[in-house]
C-alpha cells in the first residue's frame, strides 16, 4: 500500500508569528466553545438533583460504558450500515486523539511522536487506517443524510449536519493528505494549517449542535437510571412531576441536551408510525429547546409552547424509543413523569382517563366491574383460594379476573399448573396491580392500590406470584418497590418454561407467529422462553418485526382504557403484519395483546389466524380433564 | 357565594352485603367506604359554581370517625374546609333525625346554597336535602342536573321522568338535590390531597346541636332478597321465548 | 282518624298508571287493617278526575282544589295537603313514587312530624302489632330489603314503587266525591316551574335514555338493522350498538356503547346478537335489567344477563315485536 511506505508529514520551524496566531486561535476557539459549553453545563448543573439517583454500584455504568460507548454496540447492532459508519467516524476520533495532540504540539515546536521512529510511524499508520475509514464512513453517512434522506432523519435538511459532514471530511483527508507530501514544503505546511483551522473551528461548533454528544453521550451513557423505564420516586410534597422548568432533574436535562436527532426513536413508535402527533425525538429536542431558551429555572410549563400534552398521552410506553437510544436517553422516565405533571394537578381533563381514575378510586378494577364478578369466577372455576400453604399465589390480574377471554387465560393455565402438580392459590380479595394508572402519572390511586395490595400479600404471607400478564408482572416487581417489598413475580412462560420438558409436546404442522410483548420483551428481556413453549405446540414464525423490535399492540400507557385513537390504529397495524405471515395461529403472552388482536381480527371476519395465549397452547395438549 | 355540600359516607358500590348479627344491617367490618355517588356530583356542582362565581365551598357530613378519608376526599378534590358532626348511630336515626342534624350545622353558617345529592347508595331514600329544606324553611328543588346562578336567584334544570327536563326558577339562599350524571366528575389528584392536609375540618357531636329525637320510622330488620340475581334462560320455540320474555319484563323486573 | 288517603296524580287527563296502582296498594292495606280507604286528586280543575276515581272501591274521593294548584311545586302541593290532612288525619297516607312525589313528600311528612317510608314493594301485617304493618323496601341498591314500621303518633306516609302492585287488581266500585279547597297565597309559591323539553333531537344521548336495545354482529349485514329498529320503537327504546357495527358504519359512532363509546344505564339493555366482549360490557353493566338474544349458548353476555334467549335473532326478534306491541297496548 502507497501509505506503508509514506510517513506523515511534518512541518518544521514554525515561526515565532505562526506560534502566536495559533495560540491566540486557540484560546478563541475554547473560548468560544467553553462559552457555549459552560452554559449547557451550567443549565445541567442548576436543574434539580435526581431523587433516587444512585452513583453506586459502578460495576453496571462502566459495563454499559465499554459496550456502548466504546464498542458501538446499540449503535451498530440497531442501524447496522449507518451504524458501522458511525462506529468508524467515532473510533476514528479516539484513535486521533494522540494524533491531534501530537499534531497541535508539532505547531509549537514540541511534536512528541517521532515519525521516524517505530512508535511514531506506527501510530500514524494506524490512525491512517482509521482516518481512511472515517472518511468513508462519513461520506457514507453524507450521502444517506442528503441523497437518500430517510424518514427518521426528518423532513429540512439539516445544513448543519452537512458542514460538520465536510469538516470531518476534510480533517481526514488533510491528514490522509499529508502522507503525500514531503516534510519540508508549503504543502505540508498548507495542510497543517488546513487541518488545524478545521479542527478550531470544529471545537466552537460543537456546543452548539447535536454534536454535543461527542462530549455529553459518554457521560449520558455512564450516568442513565438504568433498568428501563424507571420511574423515579417523586421528592416531597412538592413534587407532582414535571410541569415547568424548575422540576426538570439533571439527568433529564443531560439527556435532552445529548439527542443527537438521529430519529431512531421515532423510527420504532407505534404512535409516530400511525399518524398520531407523538413523535418521541421531538419530545426531547422540545425539552432541549426550552432549556436552551428559558432554562431549568423557568415557570413556565414544560408542556405548552414547546411540547403538546396531546402528543404526550398518546404513548403506549412500548420502549422501543428507549430500547433505540444509542446515547442513553431514557424516553420512558420522560414521558411518565410529564404526565405526572398533567395528572397530579389535575390539569390532564380527559373523559375517559377521569373515569378510569374515578373507577380505581371507588372499585377494584381498572375495568369498572363489581369485584363480585370475579368472586364469581373463582367459584366457578374451583380455583383454590391462596391460604399460606401453597407455593405459588396465582396473581390474576383485571383483565385474568374479569375479561371472558382473559379468565379463558386463567382456566387453560391453572389446568396447566394442576397438571405439572404446582400447588397455588388466588387471592380472595385483589385491586388493580396499578399499571395503568402508573403509567398515566395518577401517584395518588398508584400508591393507594399498591399499599393495599401489598398489605393483602403481607397477610396472606405470598413468597411466589406467577401472573398471566406482563404488565403486572413488571408493576408488581418493579412499582411496587416503591412502597414496599413485593415478592418474587414471575411471568407464566417463565414458569411454564422451567417445565417444558414435562408439558406435552405437540405433533402437527399449525405455524405459531408469536408476538413479543412490549412488557415481557423490552422491560423484562424474555424473549425465548415463550418461544420455546410455541415450539412445543407447532412450528414457530416470527414477524417481520420481533424480539426487542416488537411493535406494539397499542393498549399500554392505560391507552387501552382511554377513548379511540386517532389515526390509524396501532392494533390493525401489528395485526397485519401479524397476518402476513402466514400462519395459522397467532400466539400472544398478553391477556391486552389478546384483547386487541381479537378487535382487529373481527374485522377480518373467517379465515383470519386463530388467536390462542401459550397458556392455551399448552392446554390443548393435556390429556381431558386436568380441571381441578 | 357561601355553597354548602352535604354528603354521606356510604360502602363501596361493589361491597359485599353480608347480614349482621342482629339482622338489623350489613356487616360493616371489611367494608371499604366511598363518598355517595350522587354527593360527588353535588360536590363537583358546588365547585363548579365557586369556580364561576367565587366564594366558599364547605362540606357537611354525620358519621362516626370512619368518616375522615372521605371528608379527605372532599377537600382535596377542591372544597376549602369542612364540618363533621361526630355521630356514631347514625343508623338508628330517621331521614328526619338526621336532617335535624345537617339543618342544625347549617343553620348558623348562613348558607347562600345547600346542595345535597339526590339519595345515598345504602339507604335510597332520597328525602334529607328535601327534609332541609323544610327544617330551614327555603325552597328547595329535586333531581338537579344543572344550577345557574341569576341577578334574581337560581335558574336549575331538573331532570323529569321518561327524558323530559324542566327548567325551574327559584329565589336563593335554596336547597337542591342533584341527580348523578350532569357534570363530569373530577378525580382526586395528589396535590388536591396535599393540599387538604391543611384544610380545616371543624369537628361537633349531635350533643352540642342539641338534636336527639326518638325515630318515628324505624328499620326493624333487613333480609336478602329471595330472588338471586342468576341468568334466566327462556326456552321454547321463538313465539313462546319472547312472550315469556315480554311477561318477565313486565311483571317481574317492571321494565316495560 | 279518617283511614287511607291514597294522592293520586294526573297523566294526560286521567289518573296515571302508577296512580292507580297506589290506589290498588290502598285497597290491600285497607283490607289488611280494616280502615276505609280514600282517593285525593290535587289540582286546579279536578272533576274529571276526581269522576274517574269516583268508579273506584273507595270511600270517599276528595278534590282538593285551588287555581295556585294548576302547575305542580313543592310549595303548593305541601300547603295543600298539610292543610288538608289537618282536617282529615289520616292513619296512612300513600303516594305513587314519582319524581314529583320525591319532590314534595318528605317535607310535607317532615311538616307534620312524620318520616315517608319510601318506595315500599309490599307491606304485611305483623301479627305482634297488628295496627302497625311492616313495609318492605329495598336497600344497597336492590340487593337488599329492608322491613320499617312506622313507631311514631300520626299519620303513617309510604309511598309505593311502580309495579309492585298492580292496577289491574284495582277494584270497582262507587265513591263519594267531596272538595277541599286550600288556602293559598300567591307569595307562599317560592319555586317557578318551567316548560318542559326534550333532550336536544340532534345529539343521541344513550347515557340518559331508560331503555336501549343494542345490536351486534349477529345481525350480519347493515341491511338487517330495520329489524331492530323496530324493536326499538316498539319498545320505546333507543338503538344502540357494539363497535363492529359502528366500526362498519352501519350505525352512527355515537350509538356505540362501550368502553370506547358510551356508558350507558338504562331500566332495560336488550342485547340483539352481541357476544359480550368486556369492551362492550363495562359500557352497560350499569343497567338495571339486561336481555340477551343470541344464538351461541356460551356468548359472554349471557353471563350479565338477567333473562337469556337463545336463538336466532332473525326468529326471536320479529317475534318480540308482536308480543311487546300487544303488551303495550
Amino acid at each position: 500500500m502507497l501509505l506503508l511506505n509514506a510517513t506523515l508529514a511534518e512541518p518544521q520551524h514554525f515561526s515565532q508569528a505562526e506560534k502566536l496566531l495559533l495560540l491566540v486561535l486557540i484560546v478563541v476557539s475554547a473560548a468560544s466553545f467553553w462559552s457555549r459549553f459552560g452554559a449547557v453545563l451550567d443549565k445541567i448543573l442548576k436543574s434539580r438533583k435526581d431523587p433516587g439517583f444512585h452513583l453506586f454500584p459502578l460495576a453496571r455504568r462502566v459495563r454499559e460504558f465499554v459496550w456502548e460507548v466504546l464498542c458501538q454496540a446499540k449503535v451498530i447492532r440497531q442501524r447496522p450500515l449507518a451504524g458501522l459508519a458511525h462506529a468508524f467516524v467515532f473510533w476514528g476520533f479516539c484513535a486521533f486523539a494522540l494524533v491531534t495532540l501530537n499534531h497541535f504540539a508539532v505547531g509549537f515546536g514540541i511534536g512528541f511522536l517521532d515519525s521516524a521512529g517505530w512508535f511514531g510511524r506506527f501510530y500514524a499508520d494506524f490512525a491512517a487506517l482509521f482516518a481512511l475509514a472515517c472518511a468513508v464512513g462519513i461520506l457514507g453517512l453524507f450521502v444517506r443524510r442528503f441523497f437518500i434522506r430517510p424518514k427518521w432523519l426528518g423532513k429540512k435538511l439539516s445544513w448543519e449536519s452537512g458542514f460538520i459532514a465536510l469538516l470531518i471530511f476534510l480533517l481526514m483527508a488533510t491528514y490522509l493528505a499529508a502522507f503525500l507530501v514531503p516534510d519540508a514544503g508549503a504543502a505540508a505546511r498548507i495542510l497543517w494549517w488546513a487541518h488545524t483551522l478545521t479542527i478550531l473551528i470544529f471545537l466552537p461548533i460543537i456546543p452548539h449542535t447535536k454534536h454535543l454528544h461527542l462530549v455529553l453521550a459518554p457521560a449520558t451513557v455512564f450516568l442513565s437510571r438504568g433498568g428501563f423505564s424507571l420511574i423515579p420516586p417523586l421528592s416531597g410534597d412538592e413534587d407532582f412531576g414535571l410541569i415547568a422548568g424548575t422540576d426538570l432533574t439533571r439527568l433529564v436535562s443531560l439527556q435532552a441536551y445529548s439527542c443527537v436527532e438521529c430519529g431512531r426513536c421515532t423510527e420504532h413508535c407505534p404512535a409516530a408510525n400511525t399518524g398520531k402527533l407523538l413523535n418521541p425525538k421531538e419530545i426531547i429536542l422540545g425539552l432541549r429547546d426550552y432549556l436552551n431558551d428559558l432554562g431549568p429555572a423557568s415557570e413556565e410549563p414544560l408542556l405548552g409552547k414547546y411540547n403538546a400534552q396531546e402528543a404526550v398521552f398518546q404513548c403506549t410506553t412500548c420502549g422501543a424509543c428507549e430500547f433505540q437510544c444509542p446515547v442513553g436517553i431514557e424516553h420512558l422516565p420522560i414521558l411518565v413523569c410529564l404526565r405526572r405533571g398533567a395528572v397530579n394537578t389535575g390539569s390532564w381533563a380527559d373523559g375517559q382517563g377521569t373515569k378510569l381514575f374515578l373507577a380505581l378510586e371507588r372499585g377494584s378494577n381498572a375495568l369498572g366491574m363489581a369485584s363480585s364478578e370475579r368472586d364469581k369466577f373463582i367459584e366457578k372455576q374451583g380455583l383454590p383460594i391462596f391460604d399460606g400453604s401453597q407455593e405459588y399465589c396465582l396473581w390474576l390480574g383485571c383483565m385474568g379476573g374479569y375479561d371472558p377471554k382473559g379468565r379463558e387465560i386463567v382456566a387453560d393455565f391453572a389446568r396447566v399448573m394442576n397438571f405439572l402438580g404446582a400447588s397455588f392459590g388466588v387471592l380472595r380479595k385483589e385491586k388493580c396491580c396499578g399499571d395503568p394508572v402508573r403509567r398515566l402519572g395518577n401517584d395518588l390511586v398508584f400508591q393507594q392500590l399498591a399499599e393495599a395490595n401489598l398489605e393483602v400479600f403481607a397477610q396472606s404471607g405470598v413468597k411466589k406470584v406467577v401472573s398471566i400478564c406482563p404488565h403486572c408482572v413488571r408493576t408488581l416487581q418493579e412499582d411496587w418497590k416503591e412502597y414496599g417489598t413485593p415478592p418474587a413475580v414471575e411471568h407464566h412462560s417463565e414458569f411454564l418454561a422451567r417445565f417444558a420438558g414435562k408439558l406435552p409436546k405437540q405433533a402437527g404442522g399449525e405455524t405459531i407467529v408469536f408476538h413479543d410483548p412490549c412488557y415481557l420483551g423490552r422491560y423484562r428481556n424474555i424473549y425465548d422462553e415463550p418461544r420455546e413453549i410455541i415450539a412445543r405446540n407447532g412450528q414457530l414464525l416470527e414477524a417481520p418485526r420481533n424480539h426487542e423490535r416488537s411493535f406494539c399492540c397499542g393498549a399500554g400507557g392505560g391507552l387501552v382504557f382511554l377513548g379511540e385513537e386517532t389515526g390509524e390504529r396501532v392494533s390493525r397495524v401489528r395485526a397485519a403484519e401479524l397476518i402476513s405471515t402466514g400462519a395459522t395461529t397467532i400466539g400472544t403472552a398478553c391477556p391486552f395483546c389478546n384483547s386487541m388482536f381479537r378487535d382487529a381480527l373481527a374485522e377480518r371476519g373467517e379465515g383470519a389466524p386463530q388467536l390462542l395465549d401459550i397458556a392455551q397452547l399448552t392446554a390443548r395438549g393435556l390429556p381431558a380433564r386436568d380441571a381441578s | 357565594m357561601k355553597i354548602m355540600v352535604a354528603i354521606k359516607q356510604v360502602p363501596e358500590r361493589d361491597a359485599q352485603v353480608r347480614i349482621d348479627a342482629a339482622a338489623r344491617w350489613i356487616e360493616e367490618s371489611g367494608l371499604q367506604w366511598a363518598l355517595n355517588e350522587s354527593d360527588a356530583y353535588a360536590l363537583e356542582e358546588a365547585l363548579q359554581l365557586k369556580e364561576k362565581h367565587g366564594g366558599e365551598v364547605v362540606v357537611v357530613t354525620a358519621g362516626p370517625e370512619r368518616v375522615g378519608p372521605t371528608v379527605r376526599e372532599a377537600l382535596a378534590k377542591g372544597a376549602d374546609r369542612a364540618i363533621h358532626i361526630d355521630c356514631a348511630d347514625l343508623g338508628s336515626r330517621d331521614a328526619l333525625g338526621v336532617a335535624r342534624l345537617l339543618a342544625a350545622a347549617l343553620k348558623p353558617e348562613n348558607p347562600d346554597l345547600v346542595l345535597t345529592g339526590l339519595q345515598s347508595d345504602d339507604l335510597g331514600q332520597g328525602q334529607t336535602g328535601v327534609i332541609v329544606a323544610e327544617l330551614l324553611g327555603l325552597p328547595h328543588a329535586s333531581l338537579i342536573l344543572h344550577v345557574e346562578k341569576t341577578e334574581t336567584g337560581l335558574t336549575v334544570k331538573k331532570e323529569l321522568e321518561e327524558g323530559w327536563f324542566q327548567t325551574i326558577e327559584l329565589p336563593a339562599p335554596a336547597v337542591l338535590t342533584i341527580q348523578s350524571g350532569g357534570n363530569k366528575l373530577r378525580y382526586a389528584t395528589l396535590m388536591g390531597i396535599k393540599r387538604a392536609k391543611t384544610k380545616e375540618v371543624r369537628t361537633v357531636t349531635a350533643a352540642e346541636l342539641g338534636v336527639d329525637a326518638a325515630p318515628v320510622v324505624v328499620l326493624e330488620r333487613v333480609a336478602l332478597p329471595q330472588k338471586q340475581k342468576s341468568t334466566q334462560m327462556l326456552t321454547g320455540t321463538a313465539k313462546e321465548a319472547a312472550a315469556a320474555l315480554v311477561e318477565k319484563l313486565k311483571f317481574e323486573a317492571r321494565v316495560l | 282518624m279518617s283511614g287511607i288517603w291514597v294522592v293520586v296524580e294526573e297523566r294526560d287527563g286521567r289518573v296515571s298508571h302508577i296512580g292507580c296502582e297506589a290506589v290498588a296498594a290502598g285497597q290491600k292495606l285497607a283490607a289488611l287493617t280494616g280502615l276505609p280507604v280514600n282517593a285525593a286528586v290535587l289540582g286546579a280543575q279536578t272533576e274529571a278526575l276526581a269522576g274517574e276515581a269516583a268508579t273506584w272501591a273507595l270511600a270517599k274521593v276528595a278534590r282538593v282544589e285551588h287555581p295556585l294548584l294548576a302547575a305542580y311545586t313543592a310549595d303548593g302541593f305541601t300547603l295543600a295537603l298539610e292543610q288538608f290532612f289537618a282536617v282529615e288525619k289520616p292513619d296512612f297516607v300513600i303516594f305513587p313514587h314519582t319524581y314529583q312525589v320525591r319532590d314534595y313528600a318528605p317535607a310535607l311528612a317532615a311538616r307534620l312530624g312524620q318520616v315517608l317510608i319510601g318506595d315500599v314493594t309490599a307491606f304485611s301485617a305483623d301479627t305482634a302489632q297488628p295496627a302497625r304493618p311492616v313495609f318492605t323496601r329495598q336497600l344497597m341498591q336492590g340487593r337488599l330489603n329492608g322491613a320499617y314500621r312506622h313507631s311514631g303518633n300520626g299519620a303513617c306516609f309510604i309511598s309505593v314503587q311502580a309495579g309492585a302492585f298492580r292496577a289491574d287488581e284495582l277494584q270497582a266500585g262507587t265513591a263519594e266525591v267531596c272538595s277541599f279547597s286550600p288556602t293559598i297565597e300567591p307569595a307562599q309559591i317560592r319555586t317557578k316551574p318551567g316548560e318542559r323539553f326534550r333532550a336536544s333531537a340532534q345529539t343521541i344521548d344513550l347515557g340518559s335514555a331508560q331503555r336501549i336495545v343494542s345490536v351486534g354482529r349477529g345481525i350480519k349485514d347493515a341491511a338487517n338493522l330495520p329489524l331492530v329498529q323496530e324493536l326499538a320503537a316498539a319498545l320505546g327504546a333507543e338503538l344502540g350498538a357494539s363497535r363492529p357495527i359502528c366500526d362498519a358504519g352501519w350505525l352512527p359512532l355515537d350509538r356505540q356503547v362501550g368502553s370506547s363509546g358510551q356508558t350507558v344505564s338504562p331500566k332495560l339493555y336488550l342485547a340483539v346478537g352481541i357476544s359480550g366482549a368486556i369492551q362492550h360490557l363495562v359500557g352497560m353493566k350499569g343497567s338495571q335489567c339486561v336481555a340477551a338474544i343470541n344464538k351461541d349458548p356460551g356468548a359472554p353476555i349471557f353471563e350479565s344477563a338477567d333473562y337469556g334467549i337463545v336463538g336466532d335473532l332473525f326468529e326471536v326478534v320479529p317475534a318480540l315485536i308482536e308480543a311487546v306491541k300487544a303488551a303495550r297496548q
